[in-house]
Formats: structure tokens, sequence, C-alpha cells
């Protein structure tokens, strides 16, 4: 195969001046001929297995690339995913908490088991963390049960007392279920900077329809990936 | 056309492409039979200079004869072909361990030249060496006519020495011994292959040309069990005779460099001092062959005083000649001093126990030069097989081996470095593959520049500041001029932590307060090892690097360790 010097150096992970240099010695089993590279793929493949290096050909190392690093899901689809509910019934944190898990559209989510995690974690320390809003959440995440990380938004009927931070009544509650601790934080810090914002917390009070939320989210994402 | 340009880039042709250990035994063959060639040609014009001047050698004044040839190499080296004075063996170690064999094309004759003005005048030194050093500098060039990498090249390089050696002596096994044991220092059946090929064809050259005869015959030895006993103490005065020669060759080096004369006027002192001995001591002249041979029959025949005088005066000699800006080796000279140590030994011997029968004095004189060769180079197989070969005598091996390896490690003991090595070990230039010092002379800071980090300016609120660290991956953060773009200093995250949660500091300090301007930093080409060291005084893990007063990257231990790895693994294993 003939590769140029910055390709071979990609595809060895290694600084273009190491592998010109190693070329130049005669460590590995490179030819140089001009600019060019010539080697055999198998010999090559099998040099850096034995000085255990990665040997990726470029199309190949985009692909593992990606695996490694998925992108972070942002607010708006995990809440487009979730969904929007407006009549969650109950007037103390179990019930309110048992309603909502049962908005979840997931199928294969086991209802049952995600209401005593979620249980589990409110006797821990209560998620509600002020101005009326809480974020109800397991305590690990849940990568075998979803595929993407979503968000149920919930209104609830009456405010309830929810032992939040600030003493407050709790009208609003986002019911957050993620795949990974990164994208967990990643959406937890994304509201918090949303709820830190006095007038969003007055819209949320006025039981805004979905449509008009989901604008007022993404919209205060915008600030945010503005201000970042 | 496109057939002249495939002769011109040999390498390219594919035959060899398919497989290069061909391409490397066909040079092999080449750089062999060339540097078996310039040792058989020096060899020749050496013995027609001495025969020509030996009829000069019945006048008073012929004393002043080594001196003009003396300078006139010495003004040869300097002037003409720009090279330094002595033997040039350290020159091709430090050029195969540094470089990767490359040589000058030019050292593949200068040394030839000036050696035989030195040597041929009558100035104590070896041919041997700059045989070596052109063999060496032949294949050099031929390999990179070829443009083999560098670990062939240096294969090539030791197959020239090999080629060398075993031409002058007409002893294969000796060149291959000495190419590996001391000019590649290391045994590897790749370089075994070619460097046997190079020797046989050295050997084969010198055959041709001066005809199959083994260097120094001699008798049959009878050696008796008392005399392997007594050999041990042969191996003491060979051990000392080879610290003193070191040790007299380094002060006379000392001495003449201090003497505000130029180099060829310091030769030629050197040269005339060594005439004078040589009025009283023709023995001490030359490179000395002839005086070996007839010590080696045994026919020698001058009483111990004579022999024990001749004995120092030749160690006397070869530091005057060399040690003064002569140009030549010590091979010859080591064999000449050895066998007058084996022969002075011998005759204390009879005078002590006459009774005892010893066996011939040629054997001591050969053992000696065993031990002398061992001792010098460090290098007990190349003394082993060398003396063997020379002289055809296998029934002397066992104290041959003896006398070798204790010479060896009493001059190990005292000098831990070789003759050939010293120089280079002073000067911390001996880099053998796989040792620390090689790994980290091969690294560059180039290749372990970690570019990952965010450079911040000066005038930054610490406000705007919060936000890049949120986007850093790393703790440090450069600081430069917004005009210039030019490096102040560094800040460390540790640093400022506390100042980080006290939001009224935000807007009240900038950067260019907050940094630490007194920070040690590295330059692309500065030493690793000296870069390390500069990290163990300031007990830091990672450096900023400069490059035009402007920052490019962080270079830190932890990649260092992954790059070193993975550069001891790629050295160590091929």
């Amino acid at each position: 195969m003939k590769f140029s010097l910055n390709d071979i150096a990609r595809c060895l992970d290694l600084p273009v001046s190491t592998v010109d240099r190693w070329i130049r010695q005669g460590r590995i089993p490179i030819h140089r001929n001009g600019n060019a590279c010539i080697f055999k793929k198998s010999v090559l493949e099998k040099w850096a297995f034995n000085h255990s290096m990665p040997f990726f050909l470029p199309n190949e190392e985009k692909e593992i690339y990606k695996g490694q690093n998925p992108d972070l899901t942002n607010l708006l689809p995990a809440m487009q995913l979730g969904g929007v509910f407006h009549d969650i019934k109950g007037a103390d944190v179990e019930s309110v908490l048992k309603s909502a898990v049962d908005k979840v559209p997931v199928l294969s989510i086991n209802k049952e088991k995600l209401y005593k995690r979620l249980l589990e974690r409110e006797a821990l320390t209560s998620t509600g963390i002020g101005k009326g809003v809480a974020i109800p959440h397991p305590r690990a995440p849940l990568p075998e049960e979803i595929d993407k990380p979503l968000i149920i938004t919930c209104f609830l009927e009456q405010s309830i007392d929810f032992a939040a931070v600030d003493d407050k009544p709790v009208c609003v509650m986002f019911l957050l279920l993620s795949r990974s601790i990164k994208n967990h934080l990643h959406l937890l810090s994304r509201l918090a900077f949303c709820v830190r914002d006095d007038l969003f917390v007055e819209f949320l009070r006025t039981y805004p329809d979905t449509s008009s939320f989901l604008s007022r989210i993404a919209d205060c994402e915008n600030l945010l990936d503005e201000t970042d | 056309m496109r057939i002249l340009r495939r002769w011109r880039q040999p390498a390219s042709w594919s035959i060899f492409r398919q497989d290069d250990r061909l391409l490397l035994i066909l040079i092999a063959v080449i750089v062999g039979t060339c540097s078996g060639l310039a040792a058989v040609v020096l060899n020749r014009s050496l013995i027609a200079m001495f025969e020509w001047l030996h009829h000069f050698r019945h006048y008073w004044w012929s004393f002043i004869i080594p001196a003009i040839g003396a300078a006139l190499s010495a003004l040869f080296l300097d002037k003409m072909v720009k090279e330094g004075a002595g033997h040039g063996v350290p020159e091709v170690i430090y050029s195969v361990s540094r470089y990767g064999g490359l040589m000058r094309f030019r050292s593949s004759f200068s040394r030839l030249i000036s050696s035989c003005l030195t040597i041929g005048s009558g100035g104590s030194a070896g041919p041997e060496a700059p045989v070596v050093m052109s063999g060496a500098a032949i294949g050099s060039n031929i390999a990179k006519f070829f443009s083999l990498n560098d670990r062939q090249r240096v294969t090539i390089v030791g197959c020239g020495a090999a080629g060398a050696i075993s031409s002058i002596f007409n002893a294969p096994i000796a060149g291959m011994v000495f190419s590996m044991e001391i000019i590649l220092g290391e045994w590897k059946a790749a370089n075994i292959v070619s460097i046997a090929i190079a020797s046989v064809a050295g050997t084969e050259i010198s055959r041709i040309l001066q005809g199959n005869q083994i260097a120094f015959s001699h008798r049959l030895f009878n050696v008796g069990h008392l005399d392997i006993v007594a050999c041990i103490g042969l191996a003491i005065i060979s051990a000392a005779a080879s610290i003193l020669l070191t040790r007299l060759l380094g002060s006379m080096h000392g001495v003449s460099k201090k003497i505000p004369f130029p180099t060829w006027m310091r030769a030629a002192a050197g040269g005339c001092a060594v005439g004078i001995i040589g009025l009283f001591l023709p023995v001490v002249l030359g490179e000395g062959y002839h005086p070996l041979r007839t010590m080696i029959e045994g026919v020698y025949t001058q009483g111990i005083g004579i022999v024990t005088v001749a004995f120092l005066a030749k160690i006397l000699a070869t530091s005057l000649t060399l040690g003064w800006g002569g140009s030549g080796g010590i091979f010859a000279p080591c064999l000449v001093i050895g066998s007058l140590a084996g022969l002075t030994y011998h005759r204390g011997l009879l005078l002590l126990w006459p009774s005892v029968p010893w066996v011939n004095e040629g054997c001591f004189a050969l053992l000696g030069m065993a031990g002398l060769v061992s001792g010098m180079l460090q290098a007990p197989l190349t003394g082993i097989f060398l003396i063997i070969e020379i002289t055809g005598s296998y029934e002397v091996i066992l104290p041959l081996i003896i006398v070798s390896v204790i010479s060896t490690t009493l001059c190990h003991y005292i000098e831990p470095a070789s003759f050939y090595l010293k120089e280079l070990v002073e000067k911390g230039q001996l880099l053998r593959q796989g040792t620390d010092r090689s790994v980290l002379s091969d690294l560059s800071v180039q290749e372990l520049l970690e570019k990952d980090c965010m450079v911040v300016k000066q005038n930054m609120l610490l406000r705007n500041f919060i936000n890049i660290i949120k986007k850093s991956h790393r703790n440090y953060f450069p600081v430069e001029d917004e005009r210039t773009g030019h490096f102040l200093g560094i800040i460390h995250l540790d640093d400022i932590r506390p100042y980080l949660f006290n939001p009224l500091m935000y807007d009240a300090v900038v950067l260019g307060q907050m940094m630490d301007t007194n920070v040690e930093v590295v330059y692309l080409d500065d030493d690793l090892s000296e870069v390390l060291q500069k990290m163990d005084a300031n007990r830091v893990f990672s450096m900023p690097v400069i490059a035009n007063k402007k920052f490019i990257g962080m270079i830190s231990k932890a990649t260092l360790l992954d790059k070193y790895r993975k550069e001891l693994m790629v050295q160590t294993d091929l």
C-alpha cells in the first residue's frame, strides 16, 4: 500500500516526526520513496500489534472514534422524547412520582422498579432544587433500559411539599432519565441554568402549553450556547 | 531515461525490494572487498615507505624522520581534510551510536594517508585503526548510495570494519568479532550474516593480492600445566601494561594540549622524541611487525635487561607518537608491547626457576599480545580470536583464554571504560541501543509536544477566564501578549483555585496579574535528559515549550513515559 507520511502517522496515532525518524532509522517496516510510504498492510499490522500500538486505516479509524465519543443530548430533544404532561395528580411526593412514572413513554422499562429507584434517591436528599422545581431521577444511569436520554416534564395539578431546599412547594417536575453519568450531568446543568432565570420560573408557573414551553426551552439553550 | 533513473537508485530494484537481506549481503561483499583493498594498500605502502627510508636510518640525524612524518600527517589532517587527530575508532563508534553510522566520504582515505606518513616514517603506531575507519567510512558511503536506513547502514559500517581487520591480519573471525564486540557493541543474528560475508570478502582480497600466509608463523608449542599457572602472572603484568599505556596516552594528550604550539609542531616534537628513542632501540619504531615475528619465533636474542627497557620504551614511544598528535592506532603497538611483556616475563621466570622446563618464549610473547589487546580494548574475544588466527596456534588456547579474561577483568576494574570508549564515555557520547541515554537522545522535544493547551491573553479578566477553564482539559494555561504573541508566563489551576470561587474578584483581576512569570521553559532543540533534570530539580511534571519567544505546547512526564516505552520497544526488539 502507498500512503503519505501524514496519513501513516495518523493511522498509527504517532507524531509525524516520530514516524519519519523511525523510517529513517529502519525501525518500522515501511519503505520511503520521496514522500510516499510504501508498506505491506499485513506486515505493518503485525508490527503494530507486536509493539502494542494502534493501527487503523483512515476509514476504520473514524468509526471507532464515533463509537467512543457520542454527542451529548441537549434538553430539547430529551424533552421532546419524554413529552410534556399537565395532569399529574397526587398530594404527596410518592403519589406524584407514581403518576409521573406512569407517563414514561418507554415500553421496555420496568416502571415498578424505576419508581422504587426514584424513591430511593428522594430518601437520600430531596431533588427539589428550589423555586418550585424538582428534578427527580434515579441514582444510577440506565444504560440498559433506554436508548436515548429523556426528560418527562410534569406540571402538577396541585403544588405539593417536596422538602425542597428553599421549602417552597413544588409545582413542576422534570423526571430525568439518562444513559450515562456524563449526559446526566450535562442535562442537569442545562436545566439548572434555565431555572436560575426567574423569568423562566415565572413562565413555568403559568402552566404553558407544550409547544410554547418547548420553544422557550429552545431559546434558553440558544442563550446557553452563546455564552459558552 | 526511466531505466537510467532506476540504475541510480539500486535500492528500488525489485529483486532487492523483495527481501532487503539479499541487498545487504550484496553490499557486504562490495564493502568487504573495498575495505580489504584499503587495508592491502596501506600495508603495501607502509612496507615500501619503510624500505625507502631504511637507507637513512644509519645517519645520526635519522631521529628527525619520525618528526617530519608526524608533522606532515598532522598538517594533512588539520589543514587539508580538517579532521581531528587520533586513531578514529571512537569516531566510528560515536557515529554508529549517534548518527546511524553516517560518516564523511573523506574519512575513507584521510586516515590512510596520515597514518602512512606517521608510521612509515617510524612513529610508533598501528595501521589497524586507520584502516578500520576507512573501511567504516567506505561502508557508510556505499550504504548512503544504496539509500539504506540507519539500522542497515550501521550493519554495513560494521562490515567495513570487519573487512578491514580481516584483510590486514588475514583473520576473518577476528574481523567479525572485532566488529561485533567493539564497533557495534551488540550481537544480533541479522548483523552477523552480513559482517561474516564482508570478513570473507576482505580476507579473500588480501589472500589474492598478498598470498595466503599466516602473519606470524612459529614452531609448535608444548604447553605444560605449570605454564598455565604461570600465565596468571603474565595476565597481571599485561593488565598493568595496559593501564600504564592508557594512562600515559591520556596524560601525554593533556600535556601536549597545554603547549601553545600549532598541532603540527607538537606532532613533530613527539616524533622527534620517538626518533631519539629509536636510535638506541630500533624495536620501538614503526608498527613493529618485523620484531614481532622474531619474538614469536623465539629468536629474539636480547637479555632480560634490554627486553624490559624495550618494553617500557615502546609504551613511552607509543604514547609520545599518538598523544602528541601523530596519526595511527594502538593495535599493533599493543601486540609489540604485549610480546615484549611476555618475553620479559619469560626471562624473569627462567631467572627464578632455571630448572623448570618452561615452554618456548615465543608462546609467552603470544600470550602477552592477547593480554594487552584484551586489556586495552576490554574485548577478550577479539584478543583470543585474533591471536589464534594470526599465529595459527590452537594449542595455546587454554592459557590464551585465561590471560585474556584475567587481563580484561583487571583492566575493567581499574579503568571502567576501554581505551576506545574512554573518550566517548567521558564526554557522555556513548549511546548503545536500548539504553536510557540512547532512547532519550533519539526522542526530540518536537515529538513529545502536547498541543491541547488553551492559550490566554494577559489582559483577559478572570470572569472570562472561568469560561475558558470550563472548556479546557488541562491544568496549565500559558499567557501571551496580545500584541506580539510572546509567551509571558503560565497559570496553574492549583495556584488560583481559591480565587475561582470568589465572584468579587472576577472583574478585579486580569490574568497578567495572576500568572507565574518565573517559569522554567524548554526550547525545541533542548536535550531531553536535560529537560528531565530540570523537571526533577523544580519538581514539576510539565513545562512549557517555547520557540521564537512564542508558546508552542507543553511537555510532560506522562507523555514522555508513553513515548519512551514505545521507543524502547522499537529500539530493543528488532
